[in-house]
C-alpha cells in the first residue's frame, strides 16, 4: 500500500468519525490559534514601538546634563551651548540643533484647566520630532527672536481646554503667563502623550523659568554614518565651553536613541518568545489530546485492524494509516486554528492600550512555523498509538468485540 | 499444494502447557474441497489459524505452494495471506463504515494492484451481489454480507479459500445457497477448506477431516 492510499484510508476514517476527529482537532485548533495570535500581537507591539521611537527622532542624539555623582562641578547646558553646536567650522557634521526646556505646569482657559508639559522649543524641533499641525501654524524663528507670547497646543490639551471651540487666536494662561494660541497639533500617541503646550524657548526662559539653561539639546547628524563623528564634535565643543580639564569626566551626557531602541526591541523579542511559549504549552496539551484519542481509537478499532491484517496489511501499512490519520487531524486543526487567528486578528483590528494602538501582524514565517509545528505535534503524539496498532496480533484482534 | 507435517501448537497458560495441536499431518491438492470438523476446543480453530498463516506452529513443517511458511516473519506472512489466501469468517468481518465495493477492494489496495474498481466489481458479480456494491454492510442481510465477504476472499485470485464456520450465523436456507456458491467456486478450480461443526455443511465436501484433542482422528474421502 502506498502513501496516497494510506492518506485516503486515513481521510475516510476521519470522515466516518467526525465527532471524535473534531474533538481531537480542537486541541490543535486552540494551540495553533493561540500561538499565532500571541506572536502576532507581540510583533504588532514591536512595530508600534519602532514607529513611536521614529516619531520621537530615533536617529537623533540627545545631549543632557550628567546625572552622575562622580562629577562634582556641573555647568548646566545653556542656549549658548546650543548655538555653539551650530558652528559650521567646529561642528561640520551636525545638521540640526534643537534645544528644549520643559516643566510641568497647569494651563487655564476660562474655567477649564489641564495638567500639561510646558516645552520651550525652537522651530528646528520639527526636524527631530514628527509634529503634524492640525490647524494654525508652528512656532517660527521670529517668535523665538521676538520672545513672542504664543503657544502651540498638543491635541489632548486643545481638547481639554477648548472642547469643540476653535482655540486659534484665544489666550490661555500657563503659570500666570498669558499666551496666544497660534496652532494645534494632530494626535500623536506614543510615550509623550498629547498633553503639552509648546512655546518659544526664549519666551519660556524670560517669562516662566528665567536663566539661559536648557534641559536637553537634540542633535541630528548630516548623515546617519556620521553619528560617531558628531558625538566627538559635541564632546569637544562642550568640554571647551565648560572648561573641563583633560582627563576629567564630562559634565554632560550624550544619549543615542538607537541603542535604547535596540535594547527595547530585545526586551520585546523576549516577550514574544514568552507569549509564544504560552501558546506552545497549549499545543503540547493538544498533542496529548491527540495521543489520548488515538489510543482510544486503536482500542475501538482493534477488530478493524485484525481484519486488515488478515487480508494482508503489513505492520507498516497499519502504522502509516494511523500516523497519517494523526498528521491529517493535526494539520487540519492547525489550518483551522490559523484561519481563526487570522479572523481574530482582523476582528481585533487596532487594540487600544492606554494611548497606544497595537495592530496584530501575521507574517508568512509565523504561518509556516505554526503549520509545521502542528503536523509535528500530530506525528509525535500519533507515533505511540500507531505503533501499538501495528503490533496487534491478528488472531487476538479478530476475536475482539 | 498444502503440506502439514507433524504440526504442534503449544500454548503456555500460566504454568500449564496446553497442546492445541499435537502432531497433525495432512496434505491437500489443488482444487480440493475439504471440511474440517470438530467440537469446540478440539483444535480446529488453531489448525485454521496455522493454515491461514495467522499463527506459526510451535513445531513441524508447513509448506504452502512449495514455500515453507512455518518460520516466516509477521510481515512475510501478511504478504502470503494477501496473495495466496482468502478468508471467510462466521461473523463476516466486513469493515462497517465503508461500502461493499470498498471492502472488496481492500485486499487489492494492500497488494498494490491497479484496476481495483473493475476487479472488485467482477468479484461481486461472481458472488451475485454486485447490485448491492454501493451499500454499507449494515444495510445488508447476513447472506448478502457473506457473499460480499466471499467476493473479498476471491478478488485477489487466491490458491485457497479458508472459511471458518461460514454459515454459523445464517438460517438453513441461506446456508445452503452459500454452500452452493462455495461448490460453484470450487468447480471453477479454487481450493476450499471449510471449518464447521455441522454435519449437513460437511456433507457438501467430498473429503472430511475430523479433529479431536488436537489430533486428526478421521480423514475420509467419500
Amino acid at each position: 500500500m502506498n502513501v496516497w492510499e494510506s492518506f485516503k484510508t486515513a481521510w475516510q476514517s476521519i470522515l466516518t468519525n467526525k465527532m471524535r476527529s473534531g474533538l481531537t482537532m480542537l486541541g490543535i485548533v486552540i494551540g495553533v490559534g493561540a500561538v499565532v495570535l500571541l506572536v502576532a500581537l507581540g510583533q504588532g507591539f514591536q512595530t508600534n514601538l519602532t514607529t513611536t521611537f521614529n516619531d520621537m527622532g530615533a536617529s537623533a542624539l540627545y545631549v543632557s546634563t550628567v546625572s552622575s555623582k562622580d562629577v562634582t562641578v556641573i555647568r548646566p547646558l545653556t542656549i549658548d551651548d546650543a548655538e555653539a553646536l551650530q558652528d559650521k567650522t567646529l561642528a561640520p557634521s551636525i545638521s540640526v540643533v534643537s534645544p528644549t526646556r520643559q516643566t510641568r505646569s497647569t494651563a487655564q482657559y476660562g474655567n477649564n484647566s489641564a495638567a500639561v508639559t510646558v516645552m520651550g522649543i525652537t522651530p528646528s524641533i520639527s526636524q527631530i520630532r514628527n509634529y503634524q499641525l492640525e490647524q494654525g501654524r508652528f512656532i517660527t524663528d521670529q517668535d523665538v527672536s521676538g520672545r513672542a507670547s504664543v503657544a502651540v497646543l498638543g491635541y489632548q490639551t486643545a481638547q481639554d481646554l477648548f472642547g469643540s471651540e476653535s482655540p486659534l487666536g484665544k489666550s490661555l494662561r500657563v503659570a500666570g503667563v498669558r499666551l496666544q494660541v497660534v496652532g494645534t497639533l494632530q494626535k500623536m500617541g506614543g510615550f509623550g502623550g498629547d498633553s503639552y503646550v509648546l512655546l518659544p524657548l526664549t519666551t519660556m526662559q524670560s517669562k516662566l523659568t528665567g536663566g539661559r539653561e536648557v534641559q536637553q539639546i537634540a542633535v541630528k547628524a548630516a548623515s546617519p554614518d556620521l553619528v560617531d563623528t558628531v558625538i566627538a564634535e559635541i564632546s569637544s565643543i562642550l568640554r571647551t565651553r565648560h572648561y573641563i580639564s583633560p582627563g576629567a569626566p564630562d559634565d554632560f551626557q550624550i544619549t543615542d536613541m538607537r541603542e535604547m531602541l535596540s535594547s527595547m526591541e530585545a526586551t520585546l523579542a523576549a516577550f514574544s518568545i514568552f507569549m509564544g511559549s504560552v501558546g506552545a504549552i497549549s499545543l503540547v496539551v493538544g498533542g496529548i489530546g491527540i495521543m489520548n484519542i488515538m489510543l482510544v481509537s486503536v482500542t475501538e478499532r482493534t477488530r478493524e485492524i485484525g481484519i486488515r491484517k488478515a487480508i494482508g496489511a503489513r505492520r507498516r501499512d497499519i502504522l502509516l494509516q494511523f500516523l497519517i490519520e494523526a498528521g491529517v487531524i493535526s494539520l487540519t486543526g492547525g489550518m483551522i486554528g490559523l484561519l481563526l487567528s487570522l479572523i481574530g486578528s482582523r476582528l481585533m483590528g487596532n487594540i487600544a492600550i492606554g494611548t497606544e494602538t497595537i495592530t496584530p501582524e501575521i507574517s508568512g514565517t509565523i504561518i509556516i512555523i505554526a503549520l509545521t509545528v502542528a503536523i509535528g505535534t500530530g506525528l509525535i503524539s500519533g507515533t505511540y498509538p500507531a505503533l501499538r496498532a501495528a503490533r496487534l496480533d491478528p488472531i487476538e484482534s479478530l476475536r475482539h468485540e | 499444494m498444502i503440506e502439514l507435517n507433524n504440526i504442534s501448537k503449544i500454548y503456555q497458560v500460566g504454568e500449564v502447557e496446553v497442546k492445541a495441536l499435537d502432531g497433525v499431518s495432512f496434505s491437500c491438492e489443488k482444487g480440493e474441497m475439504i471440511s474440517i470438523m470438530g467440537h469446540s476446543g478440539s483444535g480446529k480453530s488453531t489448525m485454521m489459524n496455522i493454515l491461514g498463516c495467522l499463527d506459526r506452529p510451535t513445531a513441524g513443517q508447513y509448506s504452502l505452494d512449495g514455500e515453507d511458511v512455518a518460520k516466516l516473519s509477521d510481515d512475510q506472512l501478511a504478504v502470503i495471506r494477501n496473495k495466496k489466501l482468502g478468508f471467510v469468517f462466521q461473523s463476516y468481518n466486513l469493515l462497517p463504515r465503508i461500502t461493499a465495493l470498498a471492502n472488496v477492494e481492500l485486499p487489492l489496495i494492500y497488494a498494490g494492484k491497479n484496476h481495483r474498481h473493475t476487479r472488485a466489481l467482477e468479484a461481486l458479480k461472481a458472488t451475485e451481489i454486485d447490485k448491492r456494491s454501493r451499500h454499507l454492510p449494515e444495510e445488508m442481510s447476513g447472506g448478502e454480507k457473506q457473499r460480499v465477504a466471499i467476493a473479498r476472499a476471491i478478488v485477489n485470485d487466491p490458491l485457497v479459500i479458508l472459511a471458518d464456520e461460514p454459515t454459523g450465523n445464517l438460517d438453513s436456507a441461506t446456508s445452503h445457497t452459500i454452500m452452493d456458491l462455495f461448490t460453484d467456486l470450487n468447480r471453477r478450480g479454487i481450493t476450499i477448506i471449510i471449518v464447521t461443526h455441522e454435519a449437513d455443511i460437511a456433507a457438501y465436501t467430498r473429503r472430511t477431516i475430523r479433529v479431536s484433542d488436537g489430533k486428526i482422528i478421521e480423514d475420509r474421502i467419500r
